[in-house]
């Protein structure tokens, strides 16, 4: 940590703490070791790039991942007995071994490679345990779904198909093609379709046929073979260029039973040349022509029906309110007549209502007026009656009223007075003396007792 | 489909069938069957042509042909 770093232009020293160092060939022989006691498997892939020397064969093992460089000793590969030629690039083969390294020495350059003791060509097992295994990738890539989002036209004018020139695919597409009544513009591009070199052609001839603005499908097409014959439709990449392309790809290769990884990625997949016609062109031309010759023959019939029939329809309304006119003249003659009708009979009930009416109103006149008659006649005694007694009654009030004037009379009667002890002055004459001045200017006066009157004369007056 | 050309052969199709269905239910008034009766027409002309394009025969071509020709024509002085 505290070690001075000296920096004189140069790289630091690399990693001071590790072991070493160790000499290069004593490691490179321990490394050898070390690989050979590696455990031994089997490896399955593509061969590529082999070459031969004197005394072993060595090539490529290689699929879409990666590769590994391999070596046989030339006596184990006869020992293998494959047909002669069997180990060639594109070869599908299964390869037994281990890591080997090989240290060189001397001028010899070191070499890494995995040793096969034991090779054989791939069987269906084998290239079937490896399809499935691509099959699930890609699956889970989602790129199964891709191609089958695209819309399919039912009518395309002009197909792409990537087939072999000289097979027979080609000839039952077109005659499939010629079935549907299509005569569109098929445009070929010839791919080889068996051997390492095909996937990589296919793939180039598809994206060169979805490139053209006019193709509107895309038919692949081969006929059937063993698996390791149609192996280049399962390709990975070709089966990854399919998803991505923009043009919808029908497959047809093999046979029913056969089934490509590429059948997997299309927009469709079907078992012959002759279905994949039908899948590229779905509409049957023939069919389809019938058909808008009859949606015309419809669409005259509805059009011309349509008005006929308002026709029908518009001169029944038009003879409608003439009808109508005629019911409703009817119909008000009718009530005119009923109406006069009733009227005359209303005037004649009227005038004997009336007459009716008069009568009884002269009779209820002639009743009343006898009821006055006879009412006046009975008020008249009534009357009389009553004067009777109201005069008796008016006399008996007169006497009444006479008596309690003759008594409040009496009350008021100086004479009264004079009973109860009063005296009354009184001028000689007998005229009332009310006051002292006018007995005073009287002189004599006369006092007036209850029993007897007594002469009077004031004081002054005997002066006199 | 009033306006434009149909979308597709299908499109196209599917509307003409929609159109006869309500021709034949009697129930569009005078209006509606002349518009119906003359958007249908555009529709099986529509058709009839799309059906005449891939009714001339089956013409063939080469996509090497092809490519060949256009490389040619974008060559130097075309």
């Amino acid at each position: 940590m505290d070690e001075p770093q000296i920096s004189l232009g140069a790289p630091a020293r690399p990693g001071p703490d590790l072991p070493g160092p160790f000499a290069v060939g004593r490691y490179a022989n321990k490394l050898k070791d070390w690989m050979r006691e590696r455990p031994r498997v089997l490896l399955i892939g593509e061969v590529t790039g082999v070459g031969r020397s004197k005394v072993q064969a060595y090539f490529e093992l290689r699929d879409g991942d990666g590769a590994v460089p391999c070596a046989i000793w030339l006596n184990d590969l006869e020992r293998a007995g494959l047909p002669e030629g069997a180990l060639r690039d594109g070869a599908e083969v299964v390869i037994a071994g281990g890591l080997d390294y090989y240290p060189g020495g001397g001028a010899a350059s070191a070499n890494f490679c995995f040793r096969a003791t034991h090779v054989r060509l791939a069987g269906e097992g084998d290239l079937m345990a490896r399809l499935e295994a691509l099959r699930t990738q890609l699956r889970g890539e989602g790129l199964f779904e891709l191609q089958k989002q695209l819309a399919r036209p039912v009518l395309p004018k002009t197909i792409g198909v990537v087939t072999a020139e000289g097979g027979a695919a080609r000839r039952d597409l077109l005659a499939g093609l010629g079935r549907r009544g299509w005569g569109g513009t098929v445009v070929w591009a010839f791919a080889p379709v068996q051997d390492r070199h095909a996937a990589p052609k296919i793939a180039r001839a598809l994206q060169d046929l979805a490139a053209r603005p006019e193709v509107e499908a895309i038919v692949v097409t081969r006929g059937g073979g063993s698996l390791a014959d149609l192996w280049a439709f399962c390709d990975e990449t070709l089966c990854r260029t399919v998803a991505m392309l923009r043009v919808p790809v029908i497959s047809a290769v093999g046979h029913e039973r056969d089934s490509t990884l590429i059948d997997d990625v299309a927009a469709a997949s079907c078992s012959t040349p002759t279905h994949a016609a039908e899948a590229a062109v779905p509409l049957d031309c023939g069919v389809a022509r019938a058909e808008v010759r009859r949606q015309a023959l419809a669409l005259r019939r509805g059009a011309d029906g349509a008005i006929a029939a308002r026709a029908r329809h518009l001169g029944a309304l038009a003879r409608g309110p003439a009808r109508a006119l005629q019911r409703q003249r009817t119909f008000l003659n009718q009530k005119t007549r009923e109406i006069r009708a009733a009227s005359e009979r209303g005037i004649a009930e009227r005038a004997a209502t009336q007459r009716r009416i008069a009568g009884l109103v002269l009779e209820r006149a002639r009743r009343r007026a006898l009821g006055q008659v006879e009412r006046a006649t009975d008020e008249g005694r009534r009357h009389g009656a009553a004067l009777d007694t109201a005069a008796d009654r008016a006399l008996a009030q007169r006497r009444e009223a006479l008596h309690n004037a003759a008594v409040a009379l009496r009350a008021h009667d100086p004479e009264r007075t004079l009973e109860r002890g009063y005296a009354l002055a009184e001028t000689p004459d007998g005229e009332p003396l009310t006051s002292a001045d006018a007995a005073t200017a009287a002189g004599r006066f006369s006092l007036r007792f209850r029993d007897g009157r007594l002469e009077a004369r004031t004081a002054g007056d005997d002066d006199a | 489909m009033p306006d434009g050309a149909p979308a597709s052969y299908e499109a196209a199709v599917e509307r003409l069938e929609e159109i006869i269905d309500r021709l034949d239910s009697g129930q569009a008034g005078l209006r509606e069957t002349l518009d119906l009766c003359k958007e249908g027409k555009g529709l099986v002309d529509y058709c009839a042509g799309e059906l005449d394009a891939v009714g001339e025969g089956l013409k063939e071509l080469n996509l090497d042909d092809l490519a060949a020709k256009l490389d040619s024509s974008a060559g130097p002085g075309a």
